[in-house]
C-alpha cells in the first residue's frame, strides 16, 4: 500500500501537504487544471522527487529507503511523453528495465495488441501506439507477464496515458487498468485530463487546483458540475444526461 | 485492442521473440577479425617481417629492435585509443540522448589538448620531472572540465534543443581553444611548437612503451567503467523520470560515464593528440548493423574502434613510407565526410 504522510513541497511549483492512502485494488485518477501540480504529485509518489515535507511509504517503508532495483518490481511509471534518441524496436524497448522472458514480453505485448507493431522502431509509431508501448514495458518491469493469473500487488502511476489514444484505445486501456486494480490488486493512479475517463472508470479522484488537493472521493462526489466550473473555468452543461451512476461531463454550447 | 488481464493470452514461441540476438558471434567475430589485423599491422612497416619471426626466427637484432621498441609499444597504443575513443563516443551519445555527441565535436578533445598545450608550453619546465604524467593530468582535466561545462548546458534543455546547444557548445569550446592554442603557440619556443604541431595533428609516430604503459594504466579501467554502464545507459534511453522508475541512479551513472570519458579521452588526447571523428563514426555504423542497445554496442564500438585504428595508423605508416601520415588526417578523411553525409540526410540514423 502507498501512503501519504503529510507530503508536501514548499520549493516552486510548491505543493500543499497532503496524507491520504493508495491501498491495492484502487483506480486512483489525479485531475484538474494545467499548473495544477498533477505531474509534480506523480513525482512525489514515484519517489523520482522527495518532498520537502513528510513523507511517501510504500508497505510501511518511506520509498528513498527502499532499494532502487526491488523499488522498481513493485512500483513503475509511465511518463508523459516518450523521446527516445535512438530508434528501438519495440519489443526490446518493452523488455527494458524488467527481467521479463522473451515470453513474458509477448504476453504483454500482446495484452496492449502491440504484437504487429514488436519488431517496429518506436521512432516510427504514432504518439498513442508510443504510450501504448510505455504502459507495456511498466506492466513488464511489474513482472505483470510471468503473474497474471496472480495479484502482483504493484504500483503503477500514469501520467496522461490516454492524452493521444482514439476513443476505442482509451476505453480498452482505461479496462485494462481498471481490470490491473481489482483483478491482481494493484494500485493504479492515473493523471487524466478527461474528465469522463475519471468518472467512468477510477474508484476514487482527487482535484488539484494550484498545487492544493481541492477535493478527494468517488467521482459522483467530486466531479460536480458546480466544482467543476470554478475549478477549469469553464462552462457546463448541467443538462448532461446519466446513464448510471458516473457523471458525464459536458461542454456547455 | 487492447486485451484485458482476464482474455486469454497470445503466447509466442521463444523462437518467434526478438530480445535474442547473438552477441558472443558478434563480439567474438570482431574480436578475431581485430586481432587478425594486429598480427598483420605488427609485420607490416618499413622493415616488413614474415610471421616466423614471432616463433623466434628474427632476420637480424635490428629487427627485433624496431618491432619490440617501435611497433609493438604503438600497436598497443592504436589499441587502447581506438577502443577509448569509439567506446567513449557510444557512451556519450547513450549519456546525452543524441546520436551527434562525440569527444571531438564537444569540445572534449580540443579542452584536453589545450590543458596539454598549457602544460607543454607554461608549465612542463616548472613542473620538473613530471614529464608525461603531467600531460596525462593536464589532458585529464582539460577533458573533464569541458565534459562538465557542456553536460551542464544540455542539461538544461531538452531533445532538439539540447542537440544544438550541444553541438554549438563544442564549436565554441573548439574555437575557443583554437585561439588559446594559437596564443600559446605564439609564445612557445621552437622546440615547443614542433612538439605542439606534431601532437596536434594527432599521431601515434611517437609511440614508446613509456606512453604505451600508461595507455596499459588509465585506458582499461576507464573502458571498464563504461561497459559497466551500459545498462544504466540503456535505461537512460527511456527519459530520467522513467528510467528512475525503472530503478536507475541517474545522478551515479552520468558521474561515471563523465569521470570515465574525461579520463578516457585525456590520456588518449595526451598520448596520441586529437583524432577526430572515431567516436562518431564507428558507433553510429554499428548502431546501423546492431541496434541501440548498449550492452553490445559499448563492446563492439570498442573492438571496432581499436580495429579501425589500428588499420588507420598501418596505413599511416606505410602509405608514404619511409614518410608519415599523421593518422589524425586519415581518420578526419574519413570522418569528415560521414558526418556532412549524416548532415545532408537530415534525419540521423537510429
Amino acid at each position: 500500500m502507498l501512503t501519504l504522510y503529510n507530503v508536501g513541497v514548499t520549493a516552486p511549483p510548491a505543493f500543499v501537504p497532503i496524507s491520504d492512502r493508495l491501498p491495492p485494488g484502487e483506480l486512483l485518477a489525479i485531475v484538474g487544471p494545467n499548473g495544477a501540480g498533477k505531474s509534480t504529485l506523480l513525482t512525489l509518489l514515484s519517489g523520482y522527487r522527495r518532498p520537502d515535507r513528510g513523507s511517501v511509504c510504500l508497505d510501511g517503508m518511506p520509498l528513498h529507503g527502499w532499494n532502487a532495483r526491488q523499488l522498481a518490481r513493485r512500483r513503475a511509471l509511465v511518463a508523459q511523453k516518450l523521446t527516445l534518441g535512438f530508434d528501438w524496436p519495440v519489443r526490446d524497448l518493452v523488455a527494458l528495465g524488467s527481467t521479463a522472458s522473451p515470453d513474458d514480453v509477448e504476453a504483454v505485448l500482446s495484452m496492449l495488441d502491440l504484437q504487429p507493431l514488436a519488431a517496429r522502431g518506436v521512432q516510427h509509431l504514432s504518439g498513442g501506439e508510443s504510450q501504448r508501448v510505455m504502459v507495456a514495458r511498466a506492466l513488464c518491469q511489474l513482472g505483470l507477464g510471468r503473474s497474471m493469473s496472480m495479484p502482483s500487488g504493484g504500483v503503477l502511476l500514469l501520467d496522461e496515458p490516454t492524452s493521444a489514444l482514439d476513443i476505442g484505445q482509451q476505453q480498452r486501456l482505461m479496462r485494462l487498468l481498471r481490470g490491473l486494480a481489482e483483478m491482481h490488486g494493484m494500485t493504479v493512479c492515473c493523471v487524466l485530463h478527461d474528465l469522463n475517463l475519471a468518472a467512468r472508470y477510477a474508484h476514487r479522484v482527487w482535484l488539484l487546483e494550484r498545487g492544493e488537493r481541492i477535493a478527494a472521493g468517488t467521482p459522483e462526489a467530486v466531479l460536480t458540475p458546480g466544482c467543476l466550473a470554478r475549478v477549469f473555468g469553464a462552462e457546463l452543461d448541467a443538462s448532461a444526461s446519466r446513464t448510471d451512476q458516473a457523471p458525464l461531463v459536458l461542454l456547455a454550447p | 485492442m487492447i486485451r484485458s488481464p482476464a482474455s486469454p493470452l497470445r503466447w509466442r514461441s521463444r523462437n518467434e521473440g526478438g530480445l535474442a540476438r547473438p552477441p558472443a558471434t558478434v563480439l567474438a567475430a570482431l574480436t578475431l577479425i581485430t586481432l587478425l589485423a594486429l598480427l598483420i599491422a605488427a609485420m607490416s612497416g618499413s622493415i616488413g617481417l614474415s610471421p616466423k619471426v614471432l616463433l623466434g626466427d628474427w632476420p637480424s637484432p635490428l629487427a627485433w629492435q624496431v618491432w619490440w621498441q617501435l611497433r609493438l609499444p604503438r600497436l598497443v597504443l592504436a589499441a587502447l585509443v581506438g577502443a577509448m575513443l569509439a567506446g567513449s563516443g557510444a557512451a556519450m551519445q547513450g549519456l546525452f540522448r543524441n546520436p551527434l555527441a562525440d569527444p571531438t565535436l564537444l569540445g572534449l578533445a580540443s579542452g584536453a589538448g589545450l590543458a596539454v598545450a598549457l602544460w607543454v608550453v607554461l608549465l612542463e619546465g616548472a613542473a620538473g620531472t613530471l614529464g608525461l604524467y603531467g600531460q596525462f593530468l593536464a589532458g585529464f582535466l582539460g577533458a573533464l572540465g569541458v565534459c562538465v561545462l557542456v553536460f551542464a548546458l544540455g542539461e538544461r534543455q531538452r531533445d532538439q534543443e539540447a542537440l544544438f546547444t550541444l553541438l554549438l557548445a563544442g564549436l565554441a569550446i573548439n574555437t575557443l581553444a583554437g585561439a588559446l592554442g594559437g596564443v600559446l603557440a605564439f609564445i612557445a619556443s621552437d622546440e615547443q611548437l614542433r612538439q605542439l604541431s606534431l601532437w596536434g595533428m594527432g599521431s601515434l609516430s611517437h609511440a614508446l612503451w613509456s606512453a604505451a604503459l600508461g595507455a596499459l594504466i588509465g585506458i582499461p579501467p576507464a573502458l571498464w567503467w563504461l561497459l559497466r554502464s551500459a545498462p544504466g545507459l540503456d535505461l537512460l534511453q527511456l527519459g530520467e523520470l522513467t528510467a528512475h522508475g525503472a530503478g536507475l541512479d541517474a545522478p551515479r551513472l552520468k558521474r561515471r560515464v563523465v569521470l570515465a570519458t574525461a579520463l578516457g579521452v585525456g590520456l588518449c588526447v595526451a598520448l596520441a593528440g586529437i583524432i577526430g571523428f572515431l567516436g562518431l563514426l564507428v558507433p553510429h555504423c554499428l548502431r546501423l548493423w546492431l541496434g541501440p542497445g548498449h550492452r553490445l554496442l559499448l563492446p563492439a564500438s570498442m573492438l571496432s574502434g581499436a580495429l579501425l585504428l589500428i588499420v588507420a595508423d598501418t596505413l599511416a605508416r606505410t602509405l608514404a613510407s619511409p614518410a608519415e601520415i599523421p593518422v589524425g588526417l586519415i581518420t578526419s578523411l574519413l570522418g569528415g565526410p560521414y558526418f556532412l553525409w549524416l548532415l545532408l540526410k537530415r534525419r540521423m540514423p537510429c
